[in-house]
């Protein structure tokens, strides 16, 4: 199937009276949960799952693609209304888009983001419409040793690119994988680390840990901050309209960084977050007048918003032809494909091409429809930021509840999302980060399985890895990725060391 | 020796690294599996063991922000407890009394505990919640909530 045709069948799933409506639920879901402050798309989609049970996948993968593009749209409000990012891949549109806020022109800072990154997410969409089929045929060839390679590779990049300490980042990876191997053994039937308790029999659900790790945590968080500002009702928003002067200042980073962040999502451990700080690095040092920039520069918001809205979508790439997820995000939405039933990887697109095609089609009708709400909405939206703390609090609290018990309906379950959201709160304490746990959690079991099939296959010997090109470098990248970074990071260290 | 809190964390990291190893050890063995079900625990104690040890002796100085997250006065740290109590007294009773009731009662006192004293408003949300997730779950999606003492 060439991609037109696939599109038109892609189009026909979410043009469907059900598309359009699951796609319209995703979007505005996404957006209100990404616009809380603390709450991210990989909160919003694992809340969002237990929805999907007894849906249809197709339009039910739709409608979560829809809330992890429409949360990285919505976390862009809270940074201009209040500067309180509701993502990390939100931060750099505050440094410009608060600071027109404060100068009253909140409206005009909401409709650039709100343009920027629907030209973002479009571009991007095409890119990954291109390159996704491309991909997915070179992949059907892999064999155990390139997948594990491939795997290996992702989760040494996202812990060698995290914020802070590249150890920390390494260990929280060892930690997730090794809670990985609680649960009986799928391949010889041992009992891994489960002290003989029935409820560790089948491991932990993959949203016991993103519940936890993730929303859990950020109601820790939520709890200290909770005497925080919320928006007052008296904020003005100004006027929506952008002057053709403005459009033009907007078009040149705009249509830059929309390709700049597409291939940083595409890349493992990248996403959004760097790829917005690089977009912003990189407009200014090109700017002719940088001194604006922080001062509430057009430049200085479009090419972050442009920037991490085309990374959400070029994330897909990797997880829809691959079944690989680079980033913490795309591991939890990993973890939702495969709840109901759905392995993405090169087979998908062969199998069910109305999935892979729908989810791609959606996304441009999804981009619309945030542009639609966005525009003349945004003063009825950004009504939720002034949702009282404590009550979103308890409703965070209680969704995080509602979703693990209605996957097992096991009360010990809760008690352990009670362990993991404590696990959680110590590690954003303590600065280990999140994101490479969750991948590794959602990683590790493949891993391993593609790890003892290659061992099986050359009877033990671990050359498979080193005897044929593709395996041998995607080990060579992972050890460069994991490798300068660190060397780099120590350098900066032993500056610092001798500073002192 | 044990003054910069990294090598704290890396002596608690490396404890659980070698209890976790020593379960490894543990884990039964079969002849004819050519990589058993022991190799990757073992490998991951082990690669978990080393980090430990580079955290204990990495330099890396902390972040005046870093410090400020860890810096939590005492009394927030009771409120989070606290929550967390709740939290357990909620999973506690949730089967026997019912989703709605305890849902109810956990909205309405955990807003009230985090200093939220618009009490007519928190009523009433506390009572739209739980009714119309539990319309929702039960009758729209088919997943059964707890009933508990209520009727329905």
């Amino acid at each position: 199937m060439d991609a037109f045709q696939g599109l038109l069948t892609g189009f026909q799933v979410a043009l469907s009276l059900e598309g359009i409506m699951f796609v319209l639920i995703g979007v505005v879901v996404g957006t209100l949960i990404g616009m809380m402050p603390g709450l991210g798309p990989i909160s919003a989609i694992a809340i969002m799952i237990p929805i999907t049970y007894g849906m249809d996948p197709a339009p039910a993968l739709v409608m979560m693609a829809g809330v992890y593009y429409g949360a990285v749209f919505g976390g862009s409000t809270s940074s201009i209304l209040l500067n309180a990012p509701g993502i990390s891949g939100t931060v750099a549109t505050a440094f410009d888009g608060y600071p027109m806020a404060q100068q009253g022109k909140a409206g005009k800072a909401l409709a650039i983001a709100a343009i920027s990154s629907f030209i973002g997410g479009t571009v991007s969409v095409v890119l990954l419409m291109l390159l996704a089929p491309a991909l997915s045929s070179v992949a059907i060839s892999f064999g155990p040793p390139a997948y594990f390679a491939l795997m290996f590779m992702g989760l040494t990049a996202i812990s060698s690119l995290s914020e802070g300490s590249t150890i920390k980042a390494m260990i929280a990876a060892v930690a997730g994988f090794m809670v990985v191997t609680i649960g009986i053994d799928p391949q010889t039937g041992t009992q891994r680390f489960t002290f003989g308790n029935v409820n560790l029999f089948d491991g932990f659900d993959f949203l016991i840990i993103a519940l936890g790790l993730f929303a859990v945590a950020e109601v820790c968080m939520l709890i200290l901050n909770r005497k925080n500002r919320s928006l007052s009702d008296d904020q003005k928003l100004g006027s929506l309209k952008l002057s053709k002067a403005d459009l033009k200042e907007m078009s040149g980073p705009v249509s830059r960084q929309s390709f700049v962040g597409f291939l940083l999502g595409v890349l493992p451990g990248a996403g959004a977050t760097i790829a917005s700080f690089i977009s912003y690095i990189f407009e200014k040092r090109i700017a002719k007048n940088p001194e604006e920039f922080g001062k509430g520069s057009i430049k200085g918001l479009a090419a972050p918003e442009s920037s991490n809205n085309a990374a959400t979508s070029g994330a897909f790439v990797p997880l829809l032809s691959l079944g690989i997820p680079g980033s913490g995000t795309t591991a939890v939405m990993l973890g939702a494909f495969l709840v109901l039933g759905v392995q993405p990887g090169p087979l998908l697109m062969t199998d069910r091409p109305e999935i892979f095609w729908g989810i791609i089609a959606s996304m441009y009708l999804g981009n619309v429809f945030l542009l639609i709400l966005n525009l003349p909405l945004i003063p009825y939206l950004a009504k939720i930021l002034s949702i009282p703390r404590p009550l979103l609090i308890s409703l965070v609290i209680m969704f995080s509840l509602i979703g693990v018990y209605s996957i097992s309906f096991n009360v010990f379950d809760l008690y352990m999302l009670l362990v993991f959201g404590a696990l959680g709160f110590a590690m954003r304490i303590f600065s280990f980060p999140a994101p490479p746990f969750i991948l590794a959690f959602i990683l590790g079991g493949m891993m391993e399985q593609a790890f003892r099939q290659s061992m099986t296959i050359s009877n033990g010997s671990l050359s498979i890895f080193v005897d044929t090109p593709l395996p041998l470098s995607l080990l060579l990248v992972a050890l460069v990725s994991l490798l300068v970074p660190a060397f780099l990071k120590w350098r900066s260290n032993r500056l610092a060391y001798k500073q002192r | 020796m044990l003054a910069s809190i990294n090598r704290k964390l890396g002596l608690l990291i490396f404890i659980i690294a070698a209890v976790y190893l020593y379960l490894s050890f543990q884990l039964p063995n079969y002849e004819y599996a050519p990589i058993d079900a022991d190799v990757i625990p073992k490998g991951l104690g082990i690669l978990l063991l080393v980090l430990s040890v580079f955290l204990f002796f990495s330099r890396v100085v902390e972040t005046d922000a870093e410090k400020e997250k860890r810096n939590i006065p005492k009394k927030e740290l009771g409120v989070i407890a606290a929550v967390f109590a709740m939290i357990f007294v909620y999973i506690l009773l949730f089967e026997a009394i019912g989703f709605i009731i305890t849902t109810a009662l956990f909205i309405f006192f955990c807003s009230w505990f985090l200093g939220y004293r618009a009490w007519k408003t928190n009523i009433l949300v506390s009572l739209l919640f739980p009714i119309v997730m539990y319309a929702i779950f039960v009758f729209a999606l088919g997943i059964v909530l707890p009933r508990g003492i209520l009727p329905f």
